[in-house]
């Protein structure tokens, strides 16, 4: 193999590798050897086969399985010896025509990953918010739990209905004296002013007894679900059963209990570990971006154009169809393409250089994605497709590169950890309503 | 002196396309190959070819010289079909020796 550089340009590479022909005319021969030694032929035994008849019959189709081998091989060889990490497939040109007896001959160009030295991480200072809870908000949780756990109780039979009770009732409803269909029920469990029912139906019935009959008149809204009977004038008759008061469950250590804690301070103190995690996902991504922010600032490498091109593509094809369905940002419209083009081409970028840095700095570091993380997600991903889950997991056991897809977020998230880990994080503490505002200001205007 | 009278030559009349038919193809098996060493080489041949009508069906269509032409009749072989008697078709192959300095490449075809 006889290997010459033709080109060392920024990230380009090209070489041009021959391979004598004497090196193939042996490594097809010995293929052909032992191709002979199992190929059944009639009229022979196995590994009888003289050599004469394997070459007329199978040297070409076995020639090209060695060009390609030798062209796979000696590019790997070439990365290899040169410790080249190239950015993509390398891309193999043919010199001239083959023909069997001469010398192959072949050019790989392909552009290299560019050394990245990654900046000292001690010195990033970033800032992290950390939401101070405050009691109302995790009191609200509380009465939420609770609200969801009440029951009801029936009442006295001389009890007046108001808004908030539940009324069972039985309904018969028309139009124009005719029944309809879906327009009956018996002992419908119905809270009033819960606006469950066509608006006027629920208020009228405030002030029932139990035993009461009474006929509602409604009107069906204009944009009712049922066409029907959207905007038609309907009467129910109605009779009922019961009315029932909703009982208020106080929050206290019996709620706690029937949900399974030991008591009120353990239910406060999960709500409030609830809410701060909420809170602590979104206070995670902004230092997240801050942090990736200085990354793209304090780093300046020469990215390979490849990449670039193929993210560059993969977005504008987006762009491309949001275009179509009229469906781009209200900042975009006014733009004409080639500002857009210009725009997305430094988000491409940047993407790509992070990319290559946070992957790079993996690799120094020797970090990795455990198995059960990976399972993890992997289930996380077969639940998003309820009923299919098996066929799911195992075509992401099948298929590496689906399963590379879900380590990448993963693999991400590991090396923002370790560099954050490095970085110097302060913490400031913060109420919700700075913090919603903060975060609605540092997005804006930016997309990336 | 051999006592015996010297017989004649016999003599082949073939159409062209009569000689393309009694060379039925070439027959490829190992022990066909060990006469490639010889300069031999085996053709498949009508049950009915005589020896000259080979010789002569060969050396037109290859254009080669012959020196000699060996026959074998090979009996069809004896095979159950659906538990009731069959039998291969018999055929005849032709060793067909060729003169020094000519060659057919068999696996060709015709």
């Amino acid at each position: 193999m006889q290997v010459t550089e033709t080109l060392n340009q920024g990230l380009k590479r090209e070489y041009k590798i021959a391979i004598p022909a004497s090196q193939l005319r042996s490594k097809v021969d010995g293929k052909l050897n032992e191709l002979g030694q199992k190929l059944r032929i009639p009229g022979f035994r196995p590994g009888k086969v003289p050599m004469t008849l394997l070459k007329q019959r199978y040297e070409t189709a076995v020639m090209g399985e060695v060009l390609e081998e030798s062209v796979q091989q000696s590019s790997q060889q070439l990365m290899t010896e040169r410790s080249l990490r190239p950015a993509s497939q390398p891309k193999v040109e043919l010199i001239g025509e083959f023909k069997p007896e001469a010398d192959l001959e072949f050019s790989v160009a392909l552009e290299v990953i560019p050394d990245i030295t990654p900046m000292d991480f001690t010195t990033i200072s970033l800032e992290r918010v950390v939401v101070e809870v405050p009691d109302n908000e995790v009191d609200d949780s509380l009465n939420r739990i609770a609200k969801r756990q009440r029951s009801s109780e029936a009442a006295a039979d001389d009890y007046v209905a108001k808004n908030g009770d539940i009324a069972v009732i039985d309904f018969v409803g028309s139009i124009g004296g005719v029944e309809f269909q879906g327009g009956k029920a018996d002992g419908h469990y119905l809270e009033l002013g819960s606006g469950a029912f066509i608006p006027g139906f629920e208020e009228q019935l405030v002030g029932v007894k139990k035993g009461d009959k009474k006929t509602v008149k409604v009107t069906f809204p204009a944009e009712y679900g049922n066409s029907d009977l959207a905007g038609k004038e309907a009467e129910f008759a109605i009779t009922v059963n019961e009315v029932r008061v909703l009982k208020d469950v106080p929050v206290d250590d019996e709620l706690a209990k029937s949900l399974g804690l030991a008591d009120l301070a353990e239910l406060k103190k999960q709500a409030r570990e609830r809410i701060e995690r909420e809170y602590g996902v979104v206070s995670r991504a902004r230092v997240k971006r801050k942090l990736l922010d200085v990354l793209a600032d304090k780093h300046d490498f020469t990215l390979p154009e490849v990449l670039v091109e193929a993210e560059f593509g993969a977005i504008w094809q987006q762009i491309e169809a949001d275009m179509k369905a009229d469906r781009l940002d209200e900042e975009d419209k006014g733009k004409s393409e080639d500002d857009l083009k210009k725009e997305y081409r430094e988000i491409a970028a940047r993407r790509v250089k992070l990319g290559l840095l946070l992957s790079e700095v993996g690799r120094h570091n020797n970090i990795q994605v455990p198995n059960e993380e990976l399972s993890r997600a992997l289930i996380q991903e077969a639940q998003r497709y309820p009923g299919q889950q098996q066929q799911v997991i195992e075509y992401y056991q099948r298929s590496p590169e689906a399963l590379n897809q879900l380590r990448a977020p993963l693999y991400e998230e590991k090396v923002v950890d370790f560099i954050l880990e490095r970085a110097k994080v302060n913490e400031r503490k913060v109420s919700p309503e700075k913090f919603a505002e903060e975060g609605e200001a540092e997005l804006k205007g930016r997309r990336d | 002196m051999s006592r015996a009278r010297k017989m004649e030559k016999p003599v082949v009349t073939l159409s062209d396309a009569a000689k393309l038919e009694i060379i039925r193809r070439p027959h490829v098996t190992e022990k066909a190959t060990m006469g490639s060493e010889h300069n031999q080489v085996t053709f498949r041949v009508p049950l009915e070819a005589s020896k000259p009508e080979i010789k002569a069906a060969v050396e037109s269509v290859f254009k080669v010289k012959v020196t000699a032409v060996n026959t074998i009749r090979v009996e069809g072989k004896s095979k159950l079909w659906r538990g009731r008697p069959g039998k291969r078709p018999d055929f005849k192959k032709a060793i067909v020796t060729l003169a020094e300095g000519s060659k057919i490449d068999v696996t060709t075809g015709i």
